[in-house]
C-alpha cells in the first residue's frame, strides 16, 4: 500500500524548522494507533520545488513572519489545486501575534479566505473522537499565552474538503516532544494529530 | 454520275434518318423509357402523391438533390411492389456512404459517443434537433468518433450532401462507486478523480484493526446499489466471498497490482514484479513514470485494454454476468500531483475510462425514433437499387432539349429535300 511520509515544508522566511520534534512523535502515534503504512523517517521538502507534489500533507509552523517567495506562492496554488492539502500551525501561543497575522494574511492570498472550522467537523471524529471540536492545549489553559482557549480551527476549504487548516493553538509546542515520554501521559495529546493524517489520507 | 443535288437531297435523307434512329436510341437508353414520368427534385412527394393516386404509371423516375429521404425510399419501393418500374438518380456529384451511431457511456454526466462513418479527409458535422454540435474531418480509419456531453435526442451526421441521423438514445441507470483500500494517497485520489468525474463515491478505507472509516453506514457490495469496485491497495482483502458474488451478480470490478491475491478467481491475470518508476513524472506522458506491474499469464477470454511499450498495464474479462479489469500501476496518484499541469484532468479522465468500460449501467431502453435514419444511402440502394444513369443535374436539361431540338432538325432536313426535288421537277 502506498507508504505515508510526514513532510514539513521549508520556507525562505521565518523559521520553518521551531518544532523538530513534532514530525517524529506523530510518525510514532501514526504507528502506534493505525495500520497506515508510515515511513519511519520525516522529510523536508521546500514549497517552491517540485518535490513539494510529492507530499499531499505537508505541515507549515514557525514564530516568525511568514511570507511565501512568488515561486513559493505559485507552487503552493497548483499544489492546493491538484489536492495537496497544508496543515500551518502558529507556534506563538498569543492573540495577533506576527506569524498568525503573516501567515493567515499570506494563506488568505494564495489559498483563499480562512474560515472557523465548525466543532462537529469530521476531522475531529475521523478517527478519534473529539466532540468538543479541537483539543486545548497546555499553553492555552496554562497562561502563559494569551490565557484564551481558541474554540476553534481555521480553514480554507473547497468542495468541502480542507485545503489548507490552520490552528492558533500551538500544537507544535504541545506535540514537541520526544515519542518515549507518552508512557508518561494519562491521554496522548497527540492523538488529534492522527486525526489530521487520517483526515488528509482519506477524504 | 449523280448531280449535285440530288447528293445533297441524299445528304438530307441521311441526316433525318440518323435522327430518326438516334432518337429511337436515346428513348431506349434513358431509363426512364417511353412512357416513364419523372419527378424533378423537390418535387418527388407531389409526384408520388399523383402517381399513386390519380395518375396511374407504369414506369417512373424520380431525382433527388442527395439521397432518397426514409418516406420517399419507403414510397418508391412501394410502388415498385405494385408493379410500376421505379428509377432514382442524384444531382450530387458524389455520394458518400455515411452511417452514424449514437450510444450512451458509462459517465455520470450522460455522456454520449456519436461515431459517424466518412471517408479520410470529408467534412463530418454533427448535430441534433437544437443545431450543429461539433465537426471534424473523417479520419483514416473511417470512423470518426465524438463524445457529446448529455443530454441529445436525434443526433444527426452531415457528411458532404448526405445527412443520417442516428436512432434512439438509451439512458443509463447510474448507481454508485464503492473504492475499497487501505487509509492512503492511491485510495484518497481515485476516489476523488471519480468524483469530480460526477460519479457518487462510497469509500472504505482500513485504518486500523478497530475499524475502518466509511462514507457509508449502508455498506453492502451489490449491484442493486454499486455500478463498480475499485479495489486498490489491498482494500480487496477480507471482501473475497462478497466481490465474487457482486461479479458474478453482473458488477464491475477494478484491481489494483496488490488486489489481485485476494480475490484469484476474479483477476484476469496475474502481476508480475514491479518495474521502478521515476521520481520526477514526465509532464507529456505522466503514466510513463509510474511504478508499474504489468499482467502477465493473462487468462483465456482475457482482453488487453492498455499497454506501456510492450508491457500490459490493463487487461478485462468477463466472469459470468460481470466484468473485472486489472491494473498494473501502482500509485497512480502521482499521475495526479506531479503529472504537470495537465496531470489532473489525465488521471481523472483515465480512472473514468477504466470505470465505464467495467460498469454494470443497465439501459433504460426508449421507444425507437420514428424519423431515424443512420444509413441513408445504404438504404437506398438495399431498398431501391443503385441509381440509374440519369445522374448529373447539369446535364438532365440538355436531355430534355434534345428530342425536340432533333425533331425540328429532322423536319427541316425532310422539306428541305422535297423542296429540291419539287424545284427539280421531281416528285
Amino acid at each position: 500500500m502506498t507508504t505515508f511520509t510526514f513532510a514539513t515544508g521549508r520556507y525562505q522566511s521565518g523559521d520553518w524548522d521551531a518544532a523538530p520534534l513534532v514530525p517524529p512523535n506523530l510518525i510514532d502515534s501514526v504507528a502506534r494507533y493505525t495500520t497506515i503504512e508510515v515511513a519511519p523517517a520525516p522529510v523536508i521538502v521546500d514549497l517552491g520545488s517540485r518535490e513539494l507534489f510529492r507530499y499531499p500533507l505537508v505541515y507549515l509552523t514557525g514564530h516568525l513572519p511568514f511570507r511565501f517567495t512568488t515561486a513559493e506562492r505559485t507552487a503552493v496554488r497548483k499544489y492546493l489545486d491538484r489536492g495537496g492539502m497544508l496543515f500551518v500551525d502558529d507556534h506563538n501561543h498569543d492573540i495577533g501575534g506576527v506569524f498568525h497575522q503573516t501567515a493567515t494574511e499570506e494563506l488568505t492570498t494564495t489559498a483563499g479566505r480562512l474560515e472557523d472550522l465548525p466543532n462537529t467537523h469530521e476531522l475531529y471524529s475521523c478517527f478519534f473522537q473529539f466532540p468538543d471540536g479541537p483539543p486545548a492545549t497546555s499553553h492555552e489553559l496554562n497562561g502563559w499565552g494569551d490565557n484564551l482557549v481558541h474554540d476553534h480551527l481555521q480553514a480554507v476549504t473547497r468542495d468541502g474538503r480542507i485545503e489548507v487548516l490552520y490552528s492558533s493553538k500551538d500544537y507544535s509546542s504541545e506535540w514537541g516532544y520526544r515519542p518515549d515520554t507518552k508512557r508518561f501521559l494519562a491521554v496522548d495529546n497527540t492523538r488529534f494529530g492522527v486525526n489530521i493524517i487520517v483526515y488528509a489520507l482519506t477524504r | 454520275m449523280r448531280s449535285r443535288a440530288e447528293r445533297i437531297e441524299w445528304a438530307l435523307r441521311a441526316a433525318a434518318l440518323a435522327g430518326v434512329v438516334w432518337s429511337i436510341w436515346w428513348c431506349v437508353s434513358t431509363g426512364a423509357g417511353s412512357g416513364a414520368e419523372v419527378a424533378e427534385p423537390g418535387a418527388v412527394h407531389a409526384a408520388l402523391a399523383r402517381w399513386s393516386t390519380t395518375d396511374p404509371v407504369s414506369a417512373v423516375h424520380a431525382r433527388f438533390e442527395s439521397v432518397p429521404d426514409g418516406v420517399e425510399r419507403d414510397w418508391l419501393r412501394a410502388l415498385r411492389g405494385a408493379g410500376v418500374r421505379v428509377g432514382w438518380s442524384t444531382g450530387a456529384t458524389t455520394l458518400v456512404a455515411t452511417a452514424v451511431d449514437a450510444e450512451p457511456i458509462a459517465d455520470p454526466r450522460g455522456v454520449v459517443r456519436v461515431a459517424v462513418a466518412a471517408p479520410r479527409g470529408a467534412a463530418v458535422v454533427i448535430g441534433d434537433r437544437l443545431g450543429p454540435i461539433d465537426s471534424a474531418p473523417g479520419s483514416r480509419g473511417g470512423i470518426v468518433a465524438f463524445r457529446v456531453p448529455g443530454p441529445v435526442s436525434g443526433v444527426r451526421a452531415a457528411v458532404g450532401t448526405v445527412q443520417a441521423t442516428a436512432g434512439a438514445i438509451d439512458s443509463l441507470a447510474m448507481r454508485r462507486v464503492l473504492v475499497l483500500a487501505h487509509a492512503g494517497w492511491e485510495g484518497k485520489f481515485v476516489a476523488r478523480a471519480l468524483q469530480d468525474e460526477g460519479w457518487p463515491v462510497d469509500v472504505r478505507f482500513g485504518v486500523s484493526p478497530k475499524g475502518d472509516v466509511e462514507s457509508s453506514r449502508s455498506f453492502v457490495i451489490d449491484t442493486a446499489r454499486y455500478a463498480a469496485v475499485v479495489a486498490v491497495d489491498s482494500g480487496a482483502s477480507g471482501h473475497a466471498l462478497a466481490l465474487e458474488r457482486y461479479v458474478a451478480s453482473g458488477g464491475g470490478l477494478i484491481l489494483g497490482p496488490r488486489d489481485v491475491a485476494a480475490v484469484p478467481s476474479l483477476a484476469p491475470g496475474a502481476s508480475a514484479p514491479e518495474t521502478r518508476g521515476l521520481a520526477e513524472l514526465p509532464d507529456s506522458a505522466p503514466s510513463s513514470g509510474l511504478v508499474l506491474a504489468p499482467v502477465v499469464k493473462q487468462l483465456p477470454g482475457a482482453v488487453v485494454l492498455e499497454r506501456r511499450d510492450s508491457l500490459v498495464t490493463v487487461a478485462a474479462r468477463r466472469v459470468e454476468r460481470g466484468r473485472v479489469a486489472q491494473i498494473g500501476y501502482e500509485d497512480t496518484w502521482r499521475w495526479r500531483m506531479q503529472g504537470g499541469d495537465s496531470g489532473v484532468a489525465g488521471h481523472r479522465a483515465w480512472w473514468a475510462r477504466l470505470v465505464a468500460a467495467v460498469a454494470n449501467v443497465p439501459a433504460i431502453e426508449r421507444d425507437p425514433i420514428a424519423a431515424a435514419d443512420p444509413a441513408p444511402l445504404a438504404t437506398a440502394i438495399d431498398r431501391l437499387g443503385a441509381p440509374s444513369v440519369l445522374a448529373g443535374g447539369g446535364r438532365r436539361g440538355a436531355d430534355e432539349e434534345l428530342p425536340a431540338w432533333l425533331f425540328a432538325g429532322i423536319v427541316v432536313a425532310l422539306v428541305a429535300e422535297w423542296a429540291s426535288r419539287r424545284v427539280h421537277g421531281r416528285r
